[in-house]
């Protein structure tokens, strides 16, 4: 009988408001009812802000929430500014970044849109009409797969390393773009790596397949997982360190250049 | 016997083919029992010899020809429904209720049960090439799926084969169509007559021309749009012509009446000189056509 009264809780339900930060600043607030949420939670990342509530919080409770944490808000707003990247523009994009450094950019028309990197410059070809504000779409396909086969070469000089000591190589390995992971390892064996890994010092990429690869060792993150991975790769503690530090803004990067 | 199509796999200098044959008897094909599915094992690449058991490996030089073969019982899902669904509707009849989800799951495994060993048997091959050369497998597929089993399939009869799907240190879509866009190609490389161009978006617009001059204002124009070459023909001398994709799978290999014109010189009655004669001529061109593709796109070695 209950049954008949309580309404059944509905899934994802997204709207967005706009939020004053008190500093002549209006920014907007994606407002996302969740299922699984149990409290509420207001996150900033570069795909803009969002606001999680439980199914059942009451529109007052989250406004209160908001109002209370605008000097927050404000605050990792400026963070996320400074570590703004700016979007690619033909003939404008100074320096692009690869392997933990910003390389200089090197401009140029073609018959293709290509992208190749010589003695420590990278070599923009493009072909077609260019308007200065905005990448086309092959373009940045281009440099999405210039930064794959770098990272394929990169993955290549690596895996040897490793291979002897595994009970069998990966069945594959693909680079993809991710949304909140670095890498995953699937039943059949196939090792997949977020392409922003590229951008991040090779050390820190190293550490993430490393880490998929002692998965084909131990399928889980125990204590004797931790000791392949140390066994390995010592420095493991200090690139993950850097991956909470500094990871999502590597996302942030690619998404900026990429997307 | 000239294999069609080629995933490549790329494996260490390690790796010993000693006492091959032995390592592949242990792994030889069984008949598909009464009740299983299906079975893979390896078979003699030349077939049986007057009634003998024919090597499971054949050797030239350098090239190794191997075969993986199998017996797939065929069960279509849909005949088992049908019959399921009838003897639901016998039992519904008899007994006044519909069986439950425990009970129709029992009635389906005893149907399979019944069925499987009255089942077709439906052999399969596939054909494989071992270069020990460039350290390079050459499967007869363009199925990913079918060619990691090849390999898994070796890897157990080996105890140890770590091979990795070949792998470019250069973007392939962005050397392919810098060919079709007038870069130079490779000597001894040459532009077929088809095409596949696709826009960069991941759901965007895709081109695919056959039996068409590849450099024309027709492929300028598409090349203008943004569009990038997603597979591209290709022509090795006149000895053999096949299809690069960007997924690095070769596909419509075919030797040519430049290569094929060595065969037909020669007379041959039996079978099994025949088919030494094709693998001798079809390894010698794919290691022709492997050291054209590896420093064209920048293809790593695994050690």
């Amino acid at each position: 009988m209950l049954k008949l009264f309580t309404r059944k809780p509905a899934g994802h339900v997204r709207d967005s408001i706009a939020l004053d930060l008190g500093n002549g600043r209006t920014v907007d607030v994606a407002r996302v009812r969740h299922p699984r949420a149990r409290s509420l939670k207001l996150s900033v990342d570069e795909r803009g802000i969002r606001l999680t509530l439980p199914v059942r919080a009451s529109q007052a409770a989250a406004d209160r929430f908001l109002l209370a944490h605008r000097e927050w808000l404000r605050a990792r707003l400026e963070e996320l500014a400074l570590a703004h990247v700016e979007p690619l523009r033909p003939f404008v994009t100074a320096r692009l970044p690869l392997r933990g450094d910003w390389l200089p950019v090197e401009w140029s028309r073609a018959t293709s849109n290509r992208v190749h990197l010589a003695d420590g410059v990278l070599h923009m070809q493009v072909r077609g009409a260019v308007d200065g504000m905005h990448a086309s779409p092959a373009l940045r396909r281009a440099l999405q797969d210039f930064y794959m086969a770098e990272a394929r070469a990169d993955i290549a000089r690596w895996l040897p390393d490793y291979l002897p000591d595994l009970p069998r190589a990966p069945t594959r390995i693909t680079l993809k773009r991710m949304v909140s992971q670095w890498g995953s390892l699937s039943p059949a064996g196939v090792v997949a790596l977020d392409l922003a890994l590229v951008l991040a010092h090779p050390s820190a990429f190293r550490y993430v397949l490393v880490h998929e690869l002692c998965h084909i060792l131990h399928p889980d993150h125990s204590r004797a997982f931790w000791d392949a991975v140390d066994t390995r790769f010592p420095d493991w503690r200090d690139e993950r360190a850097w991956f909470a530090r500094d990871g999502r803004s590597l996302k942030a990067t690619l998404h900026a250049l990429l997307d | 016997m000239f294999f069609r199509n080629l995933t490549l796999f790329r494996f260490p200098a390690s790796i010993s083919f000693d006492d091959l044959e032995t390592k592949l008897a242990g792994a030889a094909l069984k008949p598909v029992g009464p009740l299983e599915i299906s079975s893979r094992g390896f078979v003699p690449p030349l077939g049986r010899v007057d009634g003998d058991e024919g090597a499971l490996h054949h050797r030239i030089g350098d090239s190794l020809w191997l075969t993986l073969g199998g017996e797939d019982r065929l069960l279509p899902s849909s005949v088992i429904n049908d019959l399921l669904q009838k003897k639901i509707d016998d039992y519904e009849a008899k007994n006044e209720r519909r069986p439950g989800g425990k009970m129709r799951r029992q009635m389906k495994d005893d149907l399979v049960q019944e069925l499987l060993p009255r089942a077709f048997v439906r052999p399969v091959r596939t054909d494989a090439l071992v270069d020990m050369k460039h350290r390079v497998i050459a499967i007869d597929t363009s199925s990913r799926k079918v060619a990691e089993a090849v390999v898994s399939q070796l890897r157990e009869a080996l105890g140890s084969f770590p091979a990795l799907p070949v792998n470019a240190e250069v973007a392939p879509r962005a050397v392919l169509t810098g060919w079709i866009a007038g870069e130079p190609l490779p000597d001894a490389l040459a532009l077929g007559d088809e095409c596949e161009l696709r826009d960069p978006a991941d759901t965007g617009a895709i081109v695919k021309v056959q039996r068409m001059e590849l450099a024309g204002d027709e492929i300028e124009t598409h090349l203008e749009a943004g569009r990038q070459v997603a597979r591209l023909a290709l022509s090795l001398d006149d000895h053999a012509s096949f299809v690069l994709g960007e997924d690095l799978v070769v596909r419509k290999f075919k030797l040519l009446d430049g290569a094929v014109d060595q065969l037909e010189s020669t007379e041959r009655d039996d079978l099994r000189a025949e088919l030494d004669a094709r693998f001798a001529l079809m390894a010698g061109e794919f290691q022709r056509l492997f050291e054209v593709l590896e420093p064209a796109l920048h293809l790593s070695a695994v050690d």
